[in-house]
């Protein structure tokens, strides 16, 4: 198998970083903005996702060579609902505190982009084995994005993140950072999520737009280094030959 | 009479109290993509008031005649996004064959709506507070049309958004979202306005 | 009726539907496009919401 290093390992990251679901490629947006509003929901949505995305790419690259490309996306559709109606049933039998707290956004995962896409893209042309690292690091990728959102509308929300309310498996406690009478409970609501969401697609674009022109700035200070170089030796050149 | 006006309210309220992608977050991805132009939001805003309707209809008596009987709830998502799926196909494959004009203005907007929240968020939330065929359909009704007000009103401001001076790194979606949480604020205000109505 | 005819039926139903599906996902993709719709694409080059270019339903499904 003609394959090159690290090559594992590279796509297993990209999901995290490059190519982030939810702040690169802006998919799965729905639970992004609805279930973030404490970071333990924002957990255990992300923890559901992962499990979702993870049998579905193991299935459809098990039958990749069976179904074949005319009926490929109800197939894939099927799967991926039935997948969610065994995550569902499960949650809603182990985890009663986050079945309610995520409610209809469970069954919503059918219709994420991000499960449908990676079927499409990815394991429907992958071996098994690469499927699931692509599931793993675009699941993890989309776990810490929700929680990177949750962590700022829970801080600046309600000053403080509480948790086992939801995983009542572990004691409850709270962590109060910002005094009370002093958190802005708009990042609670609708509109906070919206902002939040916005303000760090903007941080990254202006990251982006920082490297993009500072390696701009790099060639155009190289191009003129290497004019001016030339000229010397042009100038050396006719320099001798007088 | 009296059943009629809860049912005109129940539409206001889930359109613009409860409004489906300010305040329920259902659709997310068709109000950001598709409403650069006001004539394509509006195509696709028709759409999924047509497609909502119909698969509410249909929902409501699977899950309550069919599913509940045999006792098999638990295989609602997949029934519904199989009546979604299926509805969208038809509907898109009788435009195709019959109606090229309509199928010029919807054709390319029909295989988002399976994909869209919307659809299967209504479809489930209706059963899973177990509402009345009446009240369903009322919140089918409700949430589509909401969904075409607001996803017609954020185009035409993006439009102009798309002229004004906005930062560099602000460009597109971001500024985008900055409109949609002052939109949020402003339908927040609608908050109850039906509280001195008794129903 | 029993419970067991209405589980069948259930099921028969749902095996219905999943056939409607595929044999309608099956004919829609087979029909040809209407004249004058052959070069149809979203406003937009590429959806931005859906940033993933693969994406079988933003492209080629309409362009064939």
């Amino acid at each position: 198998m003609s394959r090159e290093k690290g090559y594992t390992k590279k796509n297993f990251l990209k999901g995290l970083f490059i190519e982030n679901p939810l702040f690169v490629s802006i998919l799965g947006t729905c639970p992004a903005l609805a279930t973030t509003k404490s970071v333990e929901a924002a957990i255990g949505m992300g923890i559901l996702f992962t499990v979702v995305l993870i049998c579905s790419n193991i299935l459809v690259s098990l039958l990749r060579k069976i179904i074949s490309e005319e009926i490929r996306t109800p197939a894939y559709i099927v799967i991926i609902a039935t997948f969610v109606t065994i995550v569902k049933m499960a949650t809603n039998a182990f985890l009663p505190e986050l079945y309610s707290t995520l409610g209809v956004f469970i069954s919503l995962i059918v219709v994420n982009c991000i499960v449908l896409g990676r079927a499409e893209a990815y394991a429907s042309k992958n071996n098994v084995f690469d499927s699931l690292i692509d599931a793993l690091g675009m699941g993890l990728g989309y776990t810490l994005a929700l929680i990177a959102m949750a962590f700022f509308r829970e801080l600046l929300g309600t000053g403080a993140f509480s948790f086992g309310k939801i995983f009542t498996f572990i004691p409850a406690f709270k962590l109060q950072i910002i005094p009370k009478g002093y958190e802005i409970s708009m990042f609670q609501n609708p509109a906070g999520a919206f902002i939040v969401f916005a303000i760090i697609l903007g941080v990254i674009a202006f990251i982006k737009n920082r490297k993009d022109e500072l390696k701009l700035n790099k060639a155009k200070q190289e191009r003129i280094r290497k004019e001016q170089e030339a000229k010397l030796a042009a100038a050396k050149e006719t320099g001798g030959n007088q | 009479m009296q059943i009629f006006i809860s049912f005109i309210l129940a539409i206001i309220s889930s359109m613009l109290i409860d409004n489906v992608v300010l305040s329920r977050f259902y659709g997310i991805c068709p109000f950001l993509g598709v409403s650069r132009k006001v004539n394509s939001s509006l195509g696709m805003g028709v759409a999924v008031v047509f497609v909502i309707i119909l698969a509410t209809v249909i929902c409501w008596p699977l899950y309550n005649f069919v599913l509940v009987p045999a006792g098999i709830q638990f295989m609602d998502t997949v029934a519904y996004i199989l009546v979604i799926a299926s509805l969208v196909q038809l509907v898109g494959l009788f435009i195709k064959k019959y109606s090229p004009s309509l199928y010029k203005s919807l054709g390319i907007y029909l295989p988002l709506i399976t994909t869209n929240c919307a659809v299967l968020g209504v479809a489930q939330s209706n059963t899973d507070q177990g509402l009345s065929f009446l009240s369903s359909l009322a919140n089918g009704i409700g949430t589509s049309i909401g969904f075409l007000l607001i996803i017609v009103a954020f185009s035409c401001i993006r439009v102009r958004l798309e002229s004004a001076n906005t930062p560099k790194a602000l460009k597109g979606l971001p500024i985008a979202l900055f409109t949609a949480a002052i939109m949020a604020i402003a339908f927040m205000g609608l908050q109850g306005l039906f509280s001195g109505i008794q129903l | 009726m029993s419970k067991v005819a209405y589980l069948i039926i259930a099921i028969s139903i749902l095996v219905v539907l999943l056939v409607t599906f595929i044999v309608s996902f099956v004919i829609y993709r087979r029909t040809p496009v209407p004249k004058g719709c052959e070069d149809l694409q979203m406003s937009e080059e590429k959806c931005s919401t859906c940033g993933h270019n693969e994406c079988h339903f933003y492209q080629g499904k309409d362009k064939e």
